[in-house]
């Protein structure tokens, strides 16, 4: 039996094989130098998407381990050596899901995607775009080896001279990612801007290439606020004396940085999702959104609600900004953008009976569950900016975070889903994925609640949530989600390894039979 | 022919190195003016607890302002080799870009007589932290433009003819007049309002 038999006599490596001949003409030249020289956007795309979920399973384990710190099995310095240990981890997986994670993961998805929505032969400036993937790798590397060494976003419990010159590292790291993310955001929205298709005009292109563009505006807009303060922050930690913002050894460079990881600006992770759900909705029903001029102005205004830059309160007393109106109206409006589209996407569902395989398609359900958690968790937000409810300094600014979190995630592995042959040649495994949106979606969901009750039972403000107050329960409640959410994050991972799997098996067998 | 036989007019879009250096030069003046407003919060937080912010006559308007005239003269050059490029005129090209060459320089040098006059430690407080922080963002930004200037003016005048290279240095003189912009307001923040 040759290679070719045997490798064609699997159904799924043959459908691969065909989508690889029809995607990727001239893939068989491929070497090992492709990736540091490659001007296809789809391949740096699929660089942005792998790496981001290796380091989505090593952000899943950090939380995971933060969690249990929080449990009363333990103390939290005993679970990473030292209350400043317990702070660097606490503030890298935070960090780390948002810039290592999420909207590389975003960027890498619509970077093969949103081009061939609008018609663009190639990405504009594919070789920024490349220099952007490899400047936010070893930006990354630098930011998390760096606090694996004793650096981070400041500390607790005061620090050494090395300490001090390994958080002068992680902040260059951060402004690294940070600026690579911006090259490649910039490589996306001038694709949709300046390559779309002639006839096409800006409102027609497709919700998923129309959310990009908006959260591609929203991140251009505010992410350059947090490398300001990442400027002032390093100018100051490594002057002789440290005098105002780059005290390290108190937390204040990581709170001069916490609006990012706040609402509004934590929503701007989420505006994507919009997109996401309109798209898969869409596609499973087998219908067109009656009104395309309506998700586009939702998911405007969603995002609106989702530049955060003024929203940082280190530089004014808290109650000045966060007990303002803008803050507030900011913190109720983001609820009915989200609500309006559960509405729109449910009323087309509903429009004509649902077939049971329509129900149960992967699709359908990441959707509707990323619509609900985010759904829940904007509600939160709301819930925080109310004045008498006393929240705003509790864990339920962890709440909208994690709901944030776990939609855009689940959203995420719905585009894989979505667009697998695009991505990835190959069909993701519609069972591993499906497990993996319940699993994310129930942690997620158990962090969103154990994290909203502990704020409405705390009575002190902690940057940290250090304890659960209240409960036993709400601790374990706590772990348990971390660790179904890391559970999630490896079903997908296994999927997406599967599907590379079945594509070099696809490329083989071309090779095998061009020789 | 019938009118109604010939095609549709195809849509023309902006180029594509032009949406980005748009978009690259709002990102930057964000992060430019993000650090202007930090700047702002600390100086008003001072004054408001009756602190000094800059030592009394420590910070001269005379240099700021002759920056400021020299970049806005910069504004008229760049423009002037923008114009060049388009038309293919070598001299004046790099007439234009030699003289914008030399603003440029006289700016930083400006700059030097500034930190030396002001004589200011980074840790001397706030102020002076955020003083330097401020204009020494300046004129990394300002150097990159000079750079970005440099590279895309001489790629466009000495390469091949015909080969229309001229929105490379209109991108770049976007940029560049962004840049006078962000020292206006250092200018007035800055200097003028002390």
């Amino acid at each position: 039996m040759t290679l070719t038999e045997s490798a064609t006599a699997d159904p799924q490596v043959a459908s691969a094989a065909t989508a690889v001949t029809t995607s990727t003409p001239g893939s068989e030249t491929q070497t090992l130098a492709q990736p540091f020289v490659t001007s296809d956007g789809s391949a740096i795309g699929r660089l942005f998407v792998m790496v981001s979920l290796l380091w989505a399973m090593f952000a899943a384990v950090i939380g995971a381990l933060v969690a249990f710190g929080r449990s009363d099995a333990v103390e939290p310095a005993e679970v990473f050596a030292g209350l400043n240990a317990y702070f660097r981890m606490w503030t890298l997986y935070r960090v780390s899901l948002m810039l290592l994670v999420l909207l590389p993961l975003l960027l890498g998805v619509a970077m093969v995607v949103v081009p061939r929505q609008v018609g663009a032969a190639n990405l504009a400036f594919p070789r920024a775009a490349l220099a952007a993937f490899w400047s936010w790798l070893i930006g990354s590397v630098i930011m998390v080896v760096s606090v694996l060494a004793g650096g981070g976003w400041g500390a607790l419990d005061g620090v050494t001279r090395n300490e001090g010159d390994a958080m002068a590292l992680t902040l260059l790291g951060t402004g690294l990612v940070i600026v690579a993310l911006l090259m490649g955001t910039l490589s996306l929205a001038a694709t949709v801007i300046a390559l779309r298709d002639a006839e096409t005009s800006l409102l027609d292109v497709p919700p998923f290439a129309w959310s990009m563009l908006v959260a591609s505006a929203v991140w251009l807009f505010t992410l350059p606020i947090a490398i300001a303060n990442i400027v002032v922050v390093y100018a100051d930690l490594r002057g002789r004396a440290a005098i105002a913002f780059g005290r390290a050894e108190s937390p204040d460079i990581w709170l001069q940085l916490d609006w990012l990881f706040e609402q509004p600006a934590v929503y701007l992770m989420a505006v994507p999702v919009l997109g996401i759900a309109a798209e898969a909705v869409s596609a499973v029903l087998g219908t067109r959104f009656g009104r395309p001029e309506a998700i586009a102005a939702i998911v405007g205004i969603f995002a609106l609600l989702a530049v955060g830059g003024w929203s940082q309160d280190y530089f004014t007393a808290p109650q000045d900004l966060r007990d303002g109106l803008v803050y507030v109206a900011f913190g109720l409006a983001a609820v009915v953008p989200v609500a309006a589209l559960i509405g729109a996407l449910g009323m087309q569902a509903t429009q004509n009976p649902l077939k049971p395989q329509q129900l149960i398609d992967t699709r359908m359900i990441g959707a509707a569950a990323a619509l609900l958690v985010l759904g829940a968790a904007t509600v939160v937000g709301a819930l925080r900016v109310i004045e008498p409810l006393d929240l705003l300094e509790s864990s339920a600014t962890w709440a909208v975070f994690h709901g944030v979190v776990t939609a855009v995630f689940i959203a995420a592995v719905v585009s894989m889903v979505h667009w697998s042959s695009e991505l990835f040649d190959a069909s993701v495994s519609k069972r591993a994925s499906g497990a993996s949106v319940l699993l994310v979606g129930a942690g997620g969901g158990l962090l969103v609640l154990s994290d909203l009750v502990s704020g409405f039972i705390s009575e002190e403000s902690d940057i940290m949530a250090l304890a659960l107050d209240g409960s036993v329960l709400l601790n374990v409640l706590n772990f348990v989600g971390s660790v179904t959410f890391a559970l999630g994050i490896a079903a997908i991972v296994a999927a997406v390894a599967q599907a590379m799997r079945v594509r070099e098996a696809a490329e083989a067998t071309l090779q095998a039979s061009t020789a | 022919m019938r009118t109604t036989a010939l095609p549709a007019p195809v849509a023309t879009r902006p180029r594509t190195v032009a949406v980005g250096s748009l978009l690259a030069t709002g990102a930057a003046f964000i992060a430019f003016a993000g650090l202007v407003v930090i700047y702002v919060q600390q100086r008003q937080h001072a004054r408001a607890t009756g602190q000094e912010w800059f030592p009394e006559g420590s910070v001269e308007l005379g240099p700021a302002g002759m920056m400021m005239m020299t970049l806005v003269l910069s504004m008229v050059t760049v423009q002037w080799a923008v114009q060049a490029a388009r038309t293919e005129d070598r001299p004046h090209g790099f007439i234009a870009l030699a003289v914008t060459l030399l603003f440029g320089a006289a700016v930083i040098n400006q700059f030097w007589f500034v930190y030396a006059d002001t004589a200011f430690a980074i840790d001397d407080g706030v102020a002076q932290l955020l003083f330097y922080v401020v204009t020494g963002s300046f004129i990394a930004m300002l150097l990159a433009g000079l750079a970005m200037f440099t590279v895309t003016t001489i790629r466009a005048l000495m390469g091949s003819p015909g080969r229309d290279l001229a929105h490379t240095v209109q991108a770049a003189a976007i940029y560049w007049h962004m840049c006078v912009l962000c020292y206006f307001i250092v200018w007035y923040v800055v200097f003028i309002n002390k």
